[in-house]
């Protein structure tokens, strides 16, 4: 250190004043760069702390989750249980025999092991209240292989007296 | 300069740069001053007595001084500037200390009472200490380029004559600056012996022009703290370079997390898909979610006045109604009532922008758990 001091102090003064200013911008660039990389590994290492943890209690669960999962079917009769064609098929059915007019989205589906839950939007457009009740007390005999989700009810603007239903329906398949 | 850096490295700290000045062209006088003077007396006292000691005025003569906080003398020195030609004195420019060369020996431990003899290629200078840590003498002898060891011998022995109970060192070695442990003190090796002068005392000991010598200090303290924010830098750089590692590391060791994430994400995404199917599922078989129950329900307690447009379920246990009326009083009756069911566990109003004489607003009615239970003709 001190042959280094001995070195600093016997430069010219512009040949010091350059040595600590060469290494002033080499501590600033540097030092710069580095703060923006360790913000960036620290917000990235806290995001996959957060991350782990919920995996990890999604993992200590697993049991349990996957035990009440059998469970909750096991009361079903897969029978009865209804696949996306024949959730469609039964709905329109319904509501044919109601005279609704009918229409829906395309279903979704949603898997998990030995079952699946399949969602349709469906519309039941310039219905009368009466057929709406029945083809609603008609869905609910299907409970709990099918039920609604979601409804909605409209006025019919053209013709108030009517109303226009909407309907986001669920079904649930066994897969055995 | 890289090669410059690197043999200068190897090579070690060099001595300061000292320059000896021939004794023979200083008188040298040891002058009283008071024990409890302080260092500014003591320069000014010095000055006076160069005023009194000196055929010349003070700015005519290189000049220092030597003196211990508490001694009772200070040994004066001076010579006259013409003797030192300029090329002789811009040399000195650069050099850390300027002093004769017998005031190197000064810093010497347990002179008192001893006489010390210095060769130099001018001469012998005899340096004579008595109970005072500060000389009380110096006298100087020209000794000619041709005089034989039996001349020299004389001369010494003159010398040692003048001061016969004192303890005789006799030096065989010139001094030489060498480079010391710490900062502040200045080492001579003279021969066998040590000398070590505190750099706070050598700024009087140096002879150049004092306020040459008060510029080169300030030139001293900007270089020191160039110095010091060059360390700093280096010291930072040093520090920069430990935390590189130290997110490598992280970097690594976050790898590996990420890793295990991605490798259990789609087990855990098949774990959290079978929590919401079995939710739903569970709903399906006991949650029913109850609209043309909860539309007679609030149809049952609905003031005639209040006419019904637009009806949709938020969530399993809430309703949504859209509804108008000419009667703006029947709203808040329609209100009153339904807060005051226990079925309802809250009933939240809104009033829409309407016009034509009719009020418009949204009704949301949250009901309880278990309130509703399925009709099979509702």
């Amino acid at each position: 250190m001190k042959t280094l001091k001995a070195f600093f102090l016997g430069r010219l003064l512009r040949e010091k004043a350059l040595l600590v200013l060469f290494f002033v911008l080499g501590v600033a660039m540097w030092g710069s760069n580095f703060v923006k990389r360790a913000s960036r590994e620290w917000a990235s290492i806290r995001s996959t702390t957060t991350e782990l943890n919920t995996q990890a209690q999604w993992l200590a669960n697993r049991e349990r989750i996957e035990t009440a999962s059998v469970e909750a079917v096991q009361n079903l009769d897969p029978a009865r249980t209804f696949d996306h064609t024949r959730l469609v098929g039964e709905l329109s059915s319904l509501a044919r025999e109601n005279n609704l007019r009918f229409t829906n989205d395309t279903p979704q589906t949603v898997r998990s092991g030995q079952f699946a839950v399949h969602t349709v939007q469906i519309q039941l457009p310039r219905a009368d209240w009466e057929a709406l009740k029945r083809f609603y007390v008609a869905l609910a005999r299907r409970s709990p292989y099918i039920g609604i989700e979601q409804f909605a009810l409209a006025a019919d603007r053209g013709n108030p007296a009517q109303l226009n239903a909407s309907l986001r329906i669920l079904s649930v398949e066994i897969v055995r | 300069m890289t090669r410059s850096l690197i043999s200068s490295l190897k090579a070690g700290p060099p001595p300061p740069r000292v320059v000896l000045l021939p004794d023979a062209l200083f008188f040298v006088r040891a002058i009283p001053v008071p024990r409890d003077a302080t260092p500014p007396e003591i320069a000014s006292q010095v000055e006076l007595a160069l005023e009194t000691l000196s055929p010349f005025p003070p700015a005519q003569l290189y000049h220092g001084y030597y003196w211990r906080p508490g001694g009772e003398r200070a040994l004066v020195y001076a010579a006259y500037r013409r003797r030192f030609t300029t090329e002789q004195a811009d040399a000195w420019q650069n050099a850390e200390l300027v002093i004769p060369a017998f005031a190197s020996v000064l810093g010497g431990n347990g002179n008192r009472n001893t006489t010390i003899v210095l060769p130099s290629a001018e001469g012998l200078t005899a340096i004579y200490w008595d109970d005072q840590a500060v000389p009380a003498r110096v006298a100087f002898r020209p000794v000619p380029p041709d005089a034989l060891e039996a001349d020299v011998t004389r001369l010494r022995e003159e010398l040692l004559v003048a001061a016969p109970r004192n303890k005789t060192i006799v030096l065989d070695a010139e001094p030489l600056a060498e480079s010391s442990s710490g900062d502040d003190e200045m080492t001579f090796r003279i021969g066998s012996m040590d000398s070590r002068l505190p750099v706070a005392q050598t700024a009087s000991m140096d002879v150049r022009d004092k306020e040459a010598l008060a510029n080169l200090r300030r030139s001293r303290r900007r270089d020191l703290v160039l110095w010091r924010t060059f360390l700093g830098l280096v010291a930072a750089l040093v520090l920069l370079g430990l935390a590189e590692l130290a997110l490598i590391g992280a970097d690594f060791w976050q790898r590996t997390r990420i890793a295990r994430a991605n490798e259990q994400r789609p087990l855990v995404e098949r774990i959290m898909t079978a929590q919401t199917l079995t939710t739903r599922i569970n709903e399906l078989s006991t949650k029913r979610l109850l609209p043309f129950e909860m539309i007679a329900f609030l149809n049952n307690h609905r003031p005639a006045e209040v006419v019904f447009r637009r009806v949709s379920t938020v969530g399993l246990h809430a309703i949504r109604v859209e509804a108008y009326t000419s009667a703006f009083p029947a709203v808040s009756t329609f209100e009153s009532a339904l807060k005051a069911l226990p079925e309802c566990e809250r009933v939240e109003l809104t009033v829409l922008p309407g016009g034509d004489n009719l009020m418009t607003f949204e009704l949301t009615a949250t009901f309880r758990p278990d309130a509703l239970k399925p009709d099979p003709n509702p």
